[in-house]
Parts: structure tokens; C-alpha cells; sequence
């Protein structure tokens, strides 16, 4: 089996590398597209999958970094590199305010970080001198490091699978550590954590601010493919749906969020070029998995393979 | 005259819910290495008393005092660091995680790399002999993969006493470790507890009578919040008033 899962793995990273060549620049935006969309989904699912945080905030991050690179780079000429940056910063800087969020939980951690997304959204469209409004802020150059610029969509997907497989690297470290074991930890029992000598308040808050990071990092990914940022990045409908892709595909799974992203992006794609009513279809796809496949995609395939391996044996 | 600074000095403690005082100005002291068993019938605040020890309640009256620290309003978490350990009446381990885990995550509660967060908890030094150790002693060394959901209720309460026991406490509260076994399944966890050395100061619910009066160096009885009477356990089984609230006769 883990056999089988290494071949997997290389399989799927092969793919990923060859995909710009066997493929033109429409499904290589939208591939890239699914692992900027992926990032953000498993930053969600730091939360959720693993702490059992439902966060409805997860826009705010991604769209206040990816607006600060835009307004930096646009409005003010600091270079691309030096925007970025800041971009991530900005957006860890509302994840260090919004982690106070942590000292609710369930419904009441739901509706508070709800609250706080609006407050970024309303910011976004209605603060119109700064953040340009229903419009945002357009002519947003394209990536580039030391003086090479990764204009062309296949340079820039390359740029994006690189950030995205490192962080990958890294969120698989960090959830097997001891950090990662307490967070589910905290997740089944916060009295028994407390009993043992953890913190649970702690714990929450720098997990918060660690997937504020990751969803700030997507942000920029997201202004340099894009171009332009508006409010609508910042909306409810985006932190909705990287907690529904991150179910969608498996929570508390690696690669689930990826293969989640895939599904409602592809979806979303091909459902509306031929019915209007591609969110009526999105509906059903997620009442769908929460009923009949609540762990997600990943979690069927578990179940499925594991049966199977059962039965042979 | 200062006797020997006791393992646990409460003094007083009170507890109200509402209008209800669960716990009533009970005052106990545990000495270092005694084994002191708690009973009495359902709804005396035996459990409530825990809680305050513990730290899951905060008291509304009183002093709590262990190992010489005064206690009474130190967070939960940083009275384990100290060295209270404890079970819980209703099992209260992970679900969704597999024995070894569960080991770990106690493991690593009072442990100085609790916020590594590149390796892996089997990468720490001590933390992989630890667990063996104390997965051995509660018997659960061949279930260590094993999820939990597929350990019997027998096997879970061991689990439940290896979770308090990872880090050797200096103190280990016992809320009805037997409850719900089977006869055989309460002698083999009876026994383990026994076999606890006495560097480990235990207090202990238990409602089985022959059970708390096997293991207790005191019984201290509790009734209605209030504590009525403490002594050996041939004190206690003769006591009248004990008998009185025990088992209905005067």
C-alpha cells in the first residue's frame, strides 16, 4: 500500500511537471488557479481538519495580502519581490488580530470569524479612494525575481507549483509533529489536553496564525496570476469555498484540498458553459459528499481500498 | 510542629453550581505516597472534589495546596506541569487517533519540545522508550497501532490510566478507573494500580467497597458535599455513620 502510494505520488508529481507541455495556456491558468485555490483550502483545513475550527475568514488573509502586493506594486512602484513580501505580511498581521477568534468555539467561532470576513469585505468595496472600490486595483505586473519575469502562463505556473509543493512539504512536517499531534488532540478532547499540561487557547491561536500565513501566501500567488485584485476576493463566497473544497476532497488530508480545489474549479468551469445555475450544481455536489462521503474524496477512497485489501486478505 | 509537607492539603474547599454547593468545606490531607480512597454514594462531590484538585473547577471558597505549591487558582494545564495527573469517570481519550498517538500526545503535555513543530514525535529523544514503557505496563504494547475504535471498553480504561501515568506523576487522581468492567478486567487494572510505587501519591474514587478498602491507607467518606468521617478501612467499615449513608441501616 504505501508502495502503491509513492508510485502515486510520483505519478501525480510527473504530471504536474509535464502538464504545461501537454497541455495550452487555458488549462494551464486553470490548473494554476487549482493550486492557488488548493493552498488557500488547506490553509482552511489547518482549522478544520485538524483542530476542528470551521473558519469563514480565510478570504480576509488571501485578499488583504494579495490587495497590499497589488496597491504596493501598482500605486507606489516598490518592486515586485519587496510587494510580495509585504503582501504575506499584511495578511499574517490580520491572522495574529483575527487568532483572537480562538477564545470561541463552534457555532460562536463560526459566526465571530463570519463577522470578521464581512468587516475586510465591506472595507474592500466600500473604501473606494484606497482599495478602488467595486473595481479594485488593476495593471498589476507580472511576477518576477531578480530581474527575470515570469510572464509567460507556463514560467508563472512553475513558480506557483514550486511555492505550493515547499508548503506542501512544510504542512506535512508540521502536522505530524508534536504541534500537529496536539492539535488533533485538542480537536477530540480539550478537557483531556488540559488535564495532560497543554493549552489548548495557545495551541489554536498559532495554528490560526500559521494558516493565515499559508492563505496570505496564496493571496499573492493569486494578484500575480490574476493582475488584478477586487472585492470580491474578499467576499464570503471565497472562505466558503476553500472549507468546501477542503471537504470536498478530504479534511485533514494532504492532498485533498488539491483534488477538492480541482473538482469545484473544473466543475464550476464546465457546469457553466452550458447552465447558468453552476452554484444550484455546487450545492448538490456538496450535500452530496457530506451525506453519502463525509470524509471527503480522499476518505472514500480510503475506505474503499481498505475494504478491498480486506477481502483479498 | 511541621510534619512532613503532605502531597495535597485541601483546606476548606467549597464549590457552588448556582444555588447548589456541590462540594461543602471539605478538608483533607494526603500524605507523600499514601494511598487515600474516596467513597461515597452517588452525588456526595466526590467528582466535584476532583475537579477542583485538578483544576477543571475553579473553587468558590477555600485553599488547595500540593506538593507545597499553593494551587487553588493556577490554570489546569499548569497544575499537570507540577505533577497532578489524572483519569477521567467516562473515558476521555482520542478518538480518530491510534494507541501509540494517544501515548504520545500525553507524552509530550509537560514535555520541553511540546512545540517542536519539524519532527516527529517519535524523533524526540525519550518520547518512543516512554510510551513503550508505560503502553507495556498498562498492557496495550501489541494494540499500539491499533485506532481506537476497534480497543474494547476494558482496553480504552487502560489506555485512560496509561494517558495519567506517561508522565509519573507526583500525584494521580483516580476517578473510578473500574467502573463499567468486568470482574476479571477490574482485578487486572485493580492490580496494576497496586503495583504503582510509592513515589506516586494516589487519591481515588471508587465505588466498589472490597476494591477501595484493598488499596486505601485512609478512606475519607463524603456525603451530601460534606465530609463525614475519615479513617482505615476497619474504622470506616465500622463506622455507624458510614453504614448509615452507605447501606440504609442505623
Amino acid at each position: 500500500m504505501t508502495n502503491l502510494k509513492k508510485v502515486l505520488a510520483l505519478a501525480a508529481l510527473g504530471l504536474m511537471l509535464a502538464w504545461p507541455f501537454i497541455t495550452g495556456d487555458y488549462l494551464t491558468g486553470l490548473m494554476t488557479q487549482i493550486l492557488i485555490f488548493g493552498l488557500l483550502a488547506l490553509s482552511a483545513d489547518l482549522l478544520l481538519g485538524h483542530a476542528g475550527l470551521f473558519s469563514l475568514c480565510h478570504a480576509s488573509f488571501f485578499s488583504v495580502a494579495a490587495y497590499t502586493a497589488a496597491i504596493l506594486q501598482v500605486r507606489y512602484q516598490v518592486p515586485v519581490e519587496v510587494s510580495a513580501i509585504c503582501g504575506v505580511l499584511s495578511g499574517t498581521l490580520l491572522g495574529l488580530i483575527f487568532g483572537l477568534s480562538v477564545r470561541t468555539r463552534g457555532v460562536y467561532f463560526i459566526l465571530v470569524t463570519l463577522a470578521m470576513g464581512y468587516v475586510v469585505w465591506g472595507i474592500g468595496y466600500r473604501w473606494a479612494s484606497f482599495t478602488g472600490g467595486d473595481s479594485g486595483v488593476t495593471g498589476v505586473a507580472a511576477f518576477s525575481l531578480f530581474g527575470f519575469s515570469f510572464s509567460s502562463p507556463k514560467s508563472y505556473y512553475f513558480v506557483v507549483l514550486f511555492v505550493v509543493s515547499a508548503l506542501i512539504a512544510v504542512y506535512a512536517h508540521l502536522t505530524a509533529s508534536p504541534f500537529g499531534l496536539a492539535l488533533r488532540g485538542i480537536k477530540s478532547s480539550e478537557p483531556r489536553m488540559r488535564s495532560l499540561g497543554f493549552n489548548p487557547a495557545k495551541h489554536l491561536y498559532v495554528a490560526f496564525v500559521i494558516s493565515s500565513v499559508m492563505a496570505s501566501i496564496a493571496g499573492v500567488l493569486y494578484v500575480y496570476f490574476n493582475k488584478f485584485v477586487n472585492p470580491v476576493s474578499a467576499s464570503l463566497h471565497v472562505s466558503v469555498d476553500s472549507v468546501l473544497m477542503a471537504i470536498v476532497g478530504g479534511s485533514g488530508s494532504l492532498f485533498g484540498s488539491f483534488i477538492g480545489s480541482a473538482i469545484v474549479l473544473w466543475l464550476r468551469n464546465w457546469v457553466s458553459t452550458f447552465i447558468e445555475l453552476h452554484l444550484a450544481v455546487m450545492g448538490l455536489v456538496f450535500i452530496a459528499v457530506v451525506l453519502w462521503a463525509p470524509g471527503g474524496l480522499m476518505g472514500w477512497v480510503h475506505k474503499v481500498t481498505s475494504k478491498s485489501s480486506r477481502e483479498m486478505s | 510542629m511541621m510534619g512532613p509537607q503532605p502531597a495535597l492539603e485541601v483546606r476548606h474547599v467549597t464549590k457552588d453550581f448556582g444555588g447548589l454547593r456541590a462540594v461543602d468545606s471539605v478538608s483533607l490531607t494526603v500524605a507523600v505516597g499514601e494511598r487515600r480512597v474516596l467513597i461515597g454514594p452517588n452525588g456526595a462531590g466526590k467528582t466535584s472534589l476532583f475537579h477542583c484538585i485538578s483544576g477543571a473547577h475553579t473553587i468558590s471558597g477555600g485553599e488547595i495546596h500540593c506538593f507545597g505549591n499553593l494551587i487553588s487558582h493556577m490554570p489546569e494545564y499548569e497544575r499537570a506541569a507540577i505533577g497532578i495527573g489524572r483519569t477521567f469517570q467516562i473515558s476521555s481519550v482520542f478518538l480518530g487517533l491510534t494507541v501509540l498517538e494517544n501515548i504520545q500526545i500525553a507524552a509530550l503535555g509537560t514535555h520541553e519540545r511540546k512545540w517542536d513543530l519539524w519532527r516527529r514525535p517519535d524523533q524526540i529523544t525519550g518520547i518512543d522508550g516512554l510510551c513503550r514503557k508505560v503502553l507495556e505496563e498498562v498492557g496495550l504494547l501489541d494494540r499500539s497501532q491499533r485506532q481506537l475504535s476497534s480497543l474494547s471498553y476494558g482496553e480504552r480504561r487502560q489506555l485512560e490510566l496509561g494517558l495519567a501515568l506517561v508522565n509519573r506523576p507526583k500525584l494521580l487522581l483516580l476517578d473510578e478507573p473500574c467502573a463499567g468492567l468486568s470482574p476479571a478486567e477490574r482485578q487486572r487494572l485493580f492490580s496494576l494500580i497496586k503495583e504503582l510505587p510509592r513515589t506516586i501519591t494516589i487519591v481515588m474514587i471508587e465505588h466498589d467497597m472490597d476494591v477501595a478498602l484493598g488499596l486505601a491507607d485512609q478512606v475519607t467518606v463524603l456525603h451530601r458535599g460534606r465530609k463525614i468521617v475519615e479513617g482505615s478501612a476497619d474504622q470506616i467499615k465500622e463506622d455507624p455513620q458510614v453504614r448509615e449513608v452507605y447501606f440504609g441501616e442505623v
